[in-house]
């Protein structure tokens, strides 16, 4: 009982909510309405989509008028969303989490007038495109500066669930610290939980205790093991937004992404009419993803050594999965000199050598 | 190793307090006959409302404070229900449950995942400097030593005094304690107001001392942890303490196990705390006559003073 009426509740706030946006909207205008799985916060994945939100208001101004509605359960509310949303007139919609994939595409095959563009997932429809961001490129940075710093040779990670992107990160962070640096190992603690900030500073802790100098908080959408690692004094890689305030002295780089010049394509494309639907797999070259707030501790010999490998990337004259690669267990994955393939990358499931910890089976 | 020892051994110190805290206030609502589900929404609230204080005055003390009122307010929602109204206990209580999440979410909204200073650590001197043990055990906040003192105070008050003998009374027996003159609903509403209270204190160390930030869902099941310890802890203090530090401990073990690289499926690591603890509880409680001893006989019930 009290659950239905929680729904009523908040479908009925949020009813009022979009109307009166609609309410005020002239006819000419482009209204594009934005999901979002979690709350926008101050840090993380629904943040950095609601930056993207701004960078469109900002490019287009009176000729959009954008809206959103904030902590979206995937399932039967997303759909009731997503309707209210092309009910009230909205042209375009950005759906910003992977669970909202089939309730959009239905409605896409509804609404042909209607573009959709949707992180993460894997469908596509002529106005049902996704996104998503090549994050593996600036872990690779990252690990380069982790290789750097760390003494102890030993790096750790905080991550969620072993998804083939978090697995592909780790990958390229562990490919990059042994560049700069071959002894490497990296221990990795799954969480095996998405959301649970207090458990992701015990891993930290746990990892600091087995002599881990240099923290990945991988994923973790708020700063919990940021902030650990300041107080035991480690250095601390994050990703998604720049977290430099929550680890002012030991803060060695942060993974960033920018969704503006993805977003504001899409919104061009639409307004032109000529919106297709794509998949879109951003990378350094694209400006989608990038490194934030590289530690001051690092020299400019090794601060110079991290931008050219940027450079590499992103004139695509280096992939960060190029062989000599073997896995854990000693196999060669990739032939010298052999690069990775997109849909390989997309799907991968396997753990370099180097990485201490299995990928739970 | 040995750090990972200290690790554990800290960080099961706590890991466990708002566990217990939370439990404590659990302990002594049951122990009065009244069943309150809702410990998560309890905590949620107690540590949304603390770290709003916290980030507004600067002072742990106005936080717990903030956290204990907060959580107290909401179990009064409860108390208001089942004694004044007779609802239904399981069902009251899983309403609170969620109101209370949604209650945090709304208090919280503008400080999502803002982060506040830690509680200082106390200093012990000497003690805090000694190797290894210093780190373990002399390195801590205040409420770390705060919530043992807590335990041992509840456990006195409900097995020597004569205030704990009219709870437990008012829990084996309302109409009997109300037949020799006792307040029931008063006392069964007090014993929930002090749940809620220490389930806000709980929750407000979670969010200012223990994980300092404020993030939505960040109780991330604890208060349901707490309901389950009572009952494998069969109502004794003692081993509802044992569980809460068994489950700290499992739940950080299984965390070094997986750095330590020991191929075990995480997903099994991940279950251990929960298994471990039941299974340990369940086998130090297996006397049934010392449980029915120990379980409030009128737990669940609605009481009506009639006649």
């Amino acid at each position: 009982m009290t659950l239905a009426i929680k729904k009523l509740v908040r479908l009925a706030t949020m009813g009022a909510l979009a109307l009166g946006v609609a309410g005020a909207a002239s006819a000419d205008t482009l209204k594009i309405g934005f999901l979002y799985p979690s709350p926008i916060g101050d840090t993380g994945w629904a943040f950095e989509l609601d930056q993207g939100r701004k960078a469109v208001e900002e490019a287009f101004g009176d000729k959009v008028e954008t809206f959103f509605v904030e902590n979206v359960p995937e399932g039967p509310d997303a759909a009731r969303i997503l309707n209210q949303m092309a009910a009230q007139g909205a042209g375009m919609i950005m759906a910003g989490s992977f669970g909202y994939m089939n309730d959009g595409l239905k409605l896409a095959g509804q609404k042909q007038d209607i573009t959709f563009i949707h992180a993460s997932g894997y469908k596509t429809l002529p106005n049902f495109g996704n996104f998503q961001t090549r994050n593996y490129e600036s872990a690779y940075i990252a690990g380069m500066a982790a290789g750097f710093v760390t003494k102890s040779k030993t790096l750790g990670v905080v991550a969620a669930y072993p998804i083939p992107e978090v697995v592909g990160i780790i990958n390229t962070f562990t490919l990059g610290a042994q560049r700069t640096n071959p002894d490497i190992t990296t221990k990795v603690v799954w969480l095996n939980s998405w959301f649970n900030p207090s458990k992701a500073q015990e891993s930290a802790r746990s990892l600091i205790a087995q002599q881990a100098d240099v923290i990945f908080s991988l994923y973790q959408d708020t700063p919990s093991v940021v902030t650990v690692a300041e107080e035991e004094g480690v250095y601390v890689v994050n990703t998604s937004s720049d977290m430099k305030k929550y680890a002012p002295n030991h803060l060695l780089a942060s993974m960033t992404i920018d969704w503006g010049p993805h977003f504001t394509s899409q919104v061009q494309a639409t307004l032109d009419g000529n919106f297709k639907g794509t998949a879109y797999w951003g990378g350094m070259a694209d400006g989608a993803v990038g490194v934030a707030s590289l530690s001051s501790d690092l020299t400019a010999d090794q601060v110079a050594a991290l931008t050219s490998v940027m450079d590499e990337i992103k004139a695509g004259t280096f992939h960060p999965m190029t062989g000599p690669i073997t896995d854990q267990d000693g196999t060669e994955k990739l032939a010298d000199g052999v690069a990775i393939e997109d849909g390989a990358m997309l799907g991968i499931n396997w753990l370099v050598a180097g990485v201490e910890t299995r990928i739970p089976q | 190793m040995t750090e990972t020892i200290v690790f554990i051994i800290a960080g099961t110190l706590a890991a466990t307090v708002p566990l217990l805290f939370a439990a404590i206030g659990e302990l002594v609502a049951e122990k009065s006959g009244m069943l309150n589900l809702g410990v998560e929404g309890m905590m949620a609230t107690g540590a949304a409302a603390g770290f709003v204080a916290v980030t507004l005055t600067g002072s742990h003390a106005a936080g717990f404070a903030t956290g204990a009122g907060a959580g107290a307010l909401l179990s009064l929602v409860y108390a208001v229900l089942t004694t004044l109204f007779l609802a239904n206990q399981v069902a009251a209580g899983l309403a609170i449950g969620i109101l209370g999440l949604g209650v945090s979410a709304a208090i919280g909204k503008r400080y999502e995942g803002t982060t506040v200073d830690a509680l200082p650590k106390l200093d012990f001197g000497p003690l805090s400097d000694l190797p290894l043990i210093g780190r373990a055990f002399f390195d801590h906040d205040i409420m770390v030593y705060a919530v043992i003192a807590a335990a041992i105070a509840t456990g006195i008050v409900l097995t020597k005094t004569r205030l704990g003998l009219v709870i437990r009374a008012v829990g084996e027996s309302p109409h009997s304690a109300h037949a020799l003159g006792y307040p029931v609903i008063a006392i069964r509403a007090a014993c929930v107001l002090f749940g809620g209270a220490m389930a806000g204190i709980g929750g407000a160390y979670l969010s200012t001392a223990y994980t300092p930030l404020w993030a939505e869902g960040m109780v991330a099941g604890r208060g349901w942890i707490v309901v389950a310890l009572i009952v494998f802890g069969s109502w004794m203090i003692g081993r509802i303490a044992f569980g809460a530090y068994l489950f700290g401990a499992v739940s950080l073990l299984e965390l070094s196990i997986q750095g330590l690289g020991v191929n075990v499926p995480s997903q099994l690591l991940s279950a251990s705390p929960y298994l471990i603890t039941i299974i340990v509880l369940a086998v130090i409680s297996r006397n049934p006559a010392l449980i029915r001893l120990n379980s409030p006989m009128s737990l669940g019930e609605s009481f009506r003073a009639s006649r």
